[in-house]
């Protein structure tokens, strides 16, 4: 799943780590320990709650390390822990709202564009074709959307999104995880992970649209 | 505005996310380029994706920092990783009178009493409660016995096999096999990101199918190292109106670092480390 590069890295480091080498551990909480934290929040709601999980994940990673054989890369082992202590300890919390099913959030019809952007199908000349077009992008749109106001409007869009696309778009856009590594830490198949990511992109898009066009 | 022929921009803009993946069919590929080619709507709408994309890896910049926290984490690395050779913090709810367990720990547990042999049943309760996973190495009645127990605690043992968090080691098979078996577990458990995995032991002393007591007493004594350094609590229940004199003090006394009566836990003089154990038992041949 991942290339010789990454593999001989994660082996270094599980090497480093048998030996108790801080150093190496340090690293390795400050590549991920935020993500694991925003992770963390997406499944209980209670700050406090979620960090203890985080906690409990390093613990986890620290006790079994000797176990850790390699089969997925490091990166997606910790996620994986994480995501298995997030549900225990969401299912054992009265006041975490539980999951939807993940098949029912994937039976829903969802376009990424709002039918009336587009002409008819059974227009004479233009069928399916926008009839209002998103204009030209003017230049360093990212930066605009990380201006503070886009930004909480960003952040806004992606805490309203449905649960499983939240988690798949925070995973794989915010976090950088690949494709294999969102399914493997998450238990997803490929298709539905792609199905469920481009519904977020579409919606965080059609949310934010008025500032990546920098009206 | 777009092109005339060919597909249409409302399927152009399903296809985005997978085209930007680099997850797109050739064929399709193609379709896709063709298009943007020649719809500036589409174009800008793709644009607009990537600024989106771009957008939200830059929000994973904003790391909040925070020194307690990591300084909190580090210490836990040096006093609880394997390296450390201090003794374990005991953090894990045995299940079994309130006690506490470390990673890592060979626990001998002696009953005498019906309502001790279902207390094993609690051993597994409290990981499967804490979502760890469970083995049962032991002979068909012990655990049919504690799969009952399992069900009336409301805790379904097949749901459990099912989900991959309950399972059966044979101890019919020679203590080279059983500890390869309960490495496997172990360690297919962590790759999934289990936290922990308790091993409930009934063993068959001889019982029809199981080794002989020199096969067994072998196993109990190397199961000590093979777990040391694993996320793992294992418990070995000694029957103690059934067993012998020999299994009681060989497997139970000598081959624990602790052991369990009644409600306590307690760390065990007479165990003997596993190599002199087994040359001890080699030169008794």
């Amino acid at each position: 799943m991942t290339d010789a590069a990454t593999d001989s890295d994660d082996a270094s480091v599980v090497r480093a780590l048998r030996r108790g080498d801080e150093g190496a551990f340090a690293r390795l909480v400050d590549q991920h320990h935020a993500s694991l934290r925003r992770v963390a929040r997406l499944y209980i709601s209670n700050r406090a709650v979620a960090d203890e999980v985080v906690q409990d994940t390093w613990l986890g990673v620290i006790q079994g390390i000797w176990a850790f054989e390699g089969r997925s890369s490091l990166k997606t082992w910790i996620y994986r822990i994480l995501v298995n202590r997030a549900k225990t300890r969401a299912a054992r919390e009265a006041r975490t709202t539980p999951f939807a099913r993940l098949d029912a959030e994937l039976e829903a019809e969802e376009v990424a564009v709002a039918p009336d952007r587009f002409r008819p199908a059974d227009h004479p000349t233009e069928p399916g074709h926008w009839a209002d077009p998103p204009p030209e992008l003017r230049a360093s749109p990212e930066r605009r959307l990380l201006a503070r106001e886009a930004r909480e409007h960003l952040q806004s869009a992606i805490e309203a999104l449905p649960e499983h696309q939240r988690l798949v778009l925070i995973l794989r856009d915010v976090e950088g995880c690949s494709t294999e590594e969102v399914c493997n830490a998450l238990g997803f198949q490929e298709t539905n992970t792609r199905v469920l990511l481009h519904r977020a992109r579409a919606r965080v898009r059609a949310a934010l649209e008025p500032y990546l066009e920098g009206a | 505005m777009g092109p005339s022929t060919g597909m249409p921009c409302r399927e152009l803009v399903e296809l985005v996310t997978a085209c930007l993946d680099g997850a797109l069919l050739a064929g399709e590929r193609a379709r896709c380029d063709e298009h943007l080619r020649t719809c500036a709507g589409c174009r800008a709408y793709r644009a607009q994706m990537e600024a989106l994309v771009g957008g939200l890896g830059e929000l994973h910049r904003e790391q909040e920092e925070d020194r307690a926290e990591k300084a909190w984490l580090l210490h836990l690395f040096r006093t609880r990783g394997h390296h450390n050779r201090a003794p374990r913090k005991r953090t894990v709810p045995l299940g079994v009178a309130d006690e506490l367990a470390a990673p890592g720990d060979h626990i001998g547990y002696f009953w005498e009493h019906e309502q001790e042999l279902d207390a094993t049943a609690d051993f597994l309760a409290a990981g499967l409660e804490r979502g760890e996973a469970c083995v049962l190495l032991g002979h068909d009645a012990a655990n049919a016995r504690v799969r009952a127990g399992l069900e009336r605690r409301g805790l379904a043992p097949d749901a459990f096999h099912r989900l991959n968090r309950l399972h059966t080691v044979s101890g019919q098979q020679p203590a080279d096999a059983v500890l390869r078996d309960l490495g496997d577990r172990i360690r297919t458990a962590v790759a999934d990101g289990v936290p922990m995995v308790r091993i409930l032991g009934h063993l068959g002393w001889e019982r029809p199918g199981w080794p002989a007591e020199r096969e067994i007493l072998s196993l109990e004594a190397r199961v000590t190292d093979a777990v040391r350094n694993l996320p793992s609590v294992v418990l070995c229940a000694y029957d103690v109106r059934r067993l012998s004199g020999r299994q009681l003090l060989q497997g139970g006394l000598e081959c624990h670092p602790l052991t369990l009566r009644h409600t306590s836990l307690r760390h065990n003089e007479h165990h003997v480390p596993t190599r002199p154990f087994l040359e001890r038992l080699s030169a008794d041949a």
